[in-house]
């Protein structure tokens, strides 16, 4: 098995109000793989993401990565070199695409020259033509069109880690098929260490290469498809995967 | 991005140098200063051509400042040297002694407490009273007569009393009355000055109160009622001057002292009648009375008779080199007081979204200052700032805080969150976050908030011409006193095209600063 990469120990996180939303996780995952959070709003699942870059900290326990935990890392650093892309693209409005995709060349200070070949890289790789697109701003562009930009901006700077939160949330049902048949591709190729957070059952068999089960906190169960489909350990697994659509999970 | 952002502030910070700073009184200056009626007016311009003939001696008028308070806070904080005052008005309004004396005994005692308080002369008096007196028109006494305020005592509680607000106020007008002469009205209606002998003639209202020498008392067939009792003090006219003025120049004494005993009440009731009804100048009218007295030399006496009562573009043409120059006050007033509220209401704004939990209350309290009356704000000024263009600027600078902060901070605090979570979550600093993506998206509402605030202070500094600050309120103000709209229309149609194109003017730049793809 791969080394592990990112790792979750005894993790618990509670807000200031006392909400408990993280209760005592334990989690690894390693190089290459992608692992899913799944779960239902209020499981923690995007909490539990947010600690891989810094943006939350738990409230007791342990987050590294390579060993070496969260807390003490420069955050503006670690966050430069963990690719992040969310819901809604969340592209700068007033950037073009171009300067969208090549942020963190420019936070990391590359050469304009080596960002703009980046850029041209990127677009190609999610399937966007460069000179059709580097100069338009997000508004001038589709959903599908925003979340790819959002994706080339992810993998601009060439990160270890990539994490996702819902990346196909707000895309219709084809344009969404589209991009998540891209994105297999993609994973094949970039050999990524990658966290999605999804609510989409369908989604999770499909892309995950294991998937966490995360309910009011806890972590019901972490394993393959084929593991949570023949022995889910938990009533709700049962209940979730019956959820999904039969269609062409592989 | 911030290019446009950029430019504003450059362009604000060029306009803030190059707008000239207000002249301070030298040596060879005497500045003469006047309340905001037109008698007033009338002596403070005697004084200054009286001045300018006899002496080499170059004088500066701030004519019409708002009032006693202001005209004596300016006189004691030595912004200005010399205006025309009462003695009954020294008296009561500025020693807060009771209203009681014959006139000999009021000028002593102003004298003596003015100068060991604040080395301020009075000078011999003019010679007339403009005292307050009671008036019933004289048909209202057909059926009663009335010669004393006694008379009037007995058929008050079916009268009506239309009374100016100050008079309704002071110790010695309509409250001091009532207790000296047991007097009670059916009903007191608060009234503006010029709008009572209108009322009173029409019927609306029985019993007024005006001023002996009003020049309205010509035309008015109005009964001035005796004060048996003695109540009303004495208002005699005189100057007041500095003590320090006067060691500097002791000509003065001298010059002014020529004036002593020179009008009568007849005499300056003709004067006011000519500019409150005629229309004419101070500064005419003024020569006039100092011709008669022989008191002009030679070439000063000649003058050209202002036209009046023409058309408003005759006039404005007439009057556009003095149109222009309010003009450029105006907007020198306005741009600086908008310059510095940007100076410090954007810096403000942007401090407040990193300190969100004490925001709304800092937000509140500076909206509070709106709500502060603009003319009671810049009486506050007076006694820490003078008058002038300091203390206008800083009352106007104050209005423009509110909608710039308040428009900084909500720019700020709700620019794209998604894409500043974006950007944090890709490695942003919190200081980049703000320079690359929080101002340029708020940029456009930060200027709409700009907009607002110019748009109130190019409106509200008509209130300037208060505080001897000059803009265009200055015809605004003098009209206004003479009912004059052709005068009124110079100062207001301008100021409303000025606001226009301010607000123009800043929508282009509103335009402009909004960035592409929003």
């Amino acid at each position: 098995m791969n080394p592990s990469v990112l790792s979750i120990r005894g993790v618990s996180k509670e807000f200031i109000s006392g909400v408990r939303v993280l209760d005592r996780v334990d989690l690894e995952v390693v190089e290459e793989e992608t692992l899913v959070l799944i779960g239902e709003s209020g499981s923690g699942k995007t909490t539990l993401l947010r600690m891989f870059n810094g943006l939350t900290h738990p409230s007791s326990g342990e987050v590294c990565i390579h060993d070496e935990p969260v807390r003490v890392k420069d955050p503006i650093d670690l966050r430069r070199h963990v690719g992040y892309v969310q819901q809604d693209a969340g592209l700068l409005p007033h950037w073009t695409v171009e300067e969208n995709v090549g942020l963190v060349p420019l936070l990391l200070g590359w050469e304009p020259e080596r960002r703009t070949n980046q850029v041209q890289t990127l677009l190609d790789l999610v399937h966007l033509d460069p000179e059709r697109f580097r100069a338009r701003y997000p508004i001038e562009l589709s959903s599908g069109q925003r979340q790819r930009v959002a994706f080339a901006r992810a993998l601009a700077a060439d990160p270890a880690i990539v994490l996702l939160d819902e990346p196909f949330g707000a895309l219709d049902a084809i344009t969404r098929h589209e991009l998540q048949r891209q994105f297999l591709s993609l994973k094949e190729r970039l050999k990524k260490t990658m966290v999605m957070v999804t609510h989409d059952v369908d989604e999770a068999l499909r892309l995950g290469d294991r998937i966490a089960v995360l309910k009011d906190g806890r972590l019901l169960q972490i394993g393959t498809a084929p593991d949570l489909l023949n022995a889910p350990a938990h009533d709700y697994i049962v209940q979730l995967l019956r959820h999904r659509s039969h269609g062409d999970h592989s | 991005m911030t290019r446009g952002l950029h430019a504003v502030c450059l362009a604000a910070l060029a306009f803030f140098m190059l707008v000239p700073l207000p002249a301070f009184s030298q040596d060879n200056r005497i500045v003469v200063g006047s309340k905001n009626f037109m008698e007033s007016k009338l002596l403070a311009e005697i004084f200054a051509q009286l001045i300018e003939a006899r002496t080499d001696l170059a004088v500066e008028r701030r004519l019409g400042l708002a009032g006693t308070q202001v005209c004596f806070e300016a006189l004691r904080t030595g912004a200005i040297d010399l205006y025309p005052e009462y003695t009954g008005t020294g008296l009561v309004s500025i020693l807060r002694q009771p209203p009681t004396g014959d006139s000999r005994t009021a000028l002593n005692v102003v004298r003596a407490e003015f100068l060991k308080r604040w080395d301020l002369w009075w000078l011999t008096p003019l010679g007339f009273e403009n005292a307050y007196a009671l008036a019933v028109p004289r048909s209202r006494t057909d059926d009663f007569p009335l010669r004393t305020i006694s008379d009037l005592v007995k058929i008050a509680p079916s009268l009506t009393g239309g009374f100016g607000y100050e008079f309704i106020n002071r110790p010695d007008g309509l409250p001091g009355l009532e207790t000296r002469y047991g007097l009670t009205f059916q009903r007191v209606q608060a009234m503006q000055q010029a709008l009572k002998y209108q009322a009173a003639a029409a019927g609306e209202i029985d019993v007024l109160d005006v001023y002996t020498t009003d020049g309205r008392l010509a035309v008015y067939d109005f009964v001035l009622l005796e004060d048996d009792r003695q109540f009303f003090p004495p208002y005699e006219a005189s100057g007041l001057i500095r003590g320090s003025t006067l060691a500097e120049h002791p000509e003065l004494g001298l010059i002014l002292g020529l004036l002593a005993n020179a009008f009568d009440a007849k005499t300056m009731r003709e004067l006011n009648y000519r500019l409150q009804e005629g229309g004419e100048s101070p500064e005419v009218v003024a020569r006039d009375a100092l011709s008669a007295l022989h008191l002009l030399t030679g070439d000063a006496a000649g003058n050209q008779p202002v036209p009046h009562r023409e058309g408003l573009f005759a006039y404005a043409w007439s009057k556009r080199t003095t149109l222009m120059r309010r003009t450029i006050e105006h907007l020198s007033l306005a741009g600086l007081a908008l310059g510095l509220g940007i100076l410090l209401a954007v810096p403000l704004g942007l401090l407040l979204e990193r300190h969100q939990t004490v925001a709304e209350t800092v937000i509140r309290g500076i909206g509070l200052t709106q709500t502060i009356p603009s003319i009671a704000l810049l009486a506050f000024m007076i006694p820490v700032f003078g008058i002038g263009m300091l203390p206008a600027v800083i009352a106007l600078w104050i209005y423009s805080l509110f909608p710039i902060v308040r428009n900084t901070y909500s720019g700020l605090r709700d620019a794209a969150p998604q894409a500043v979570e974006a950007a944090r979550a890709l490695g942003m600093t919190e200081w980049q976050i703000l320079h690359w993506v929080r101002l340029p998206l708020a940029a456009p509402v930060i200027m709409a908030g700009v907009r607002t605030a110019g748009v109130i202070t190019v409106g509200t500094t008509t209130l300037a011409a208060f505080i001897g600050a000059g803009g265009l309120g200055v015809p605004i103000v003098a009209g206004l006193q003479m009912a004059n709209t052709t005068v009124i229309l110079s100062g207001a149609l301008p100021s409303a095209a000025l606001a226009l194109m301010i607000d123009g003017f800043l929508g282009k730049v509103e335009t402009w600063v909004r960035p592409r793809g929003v």
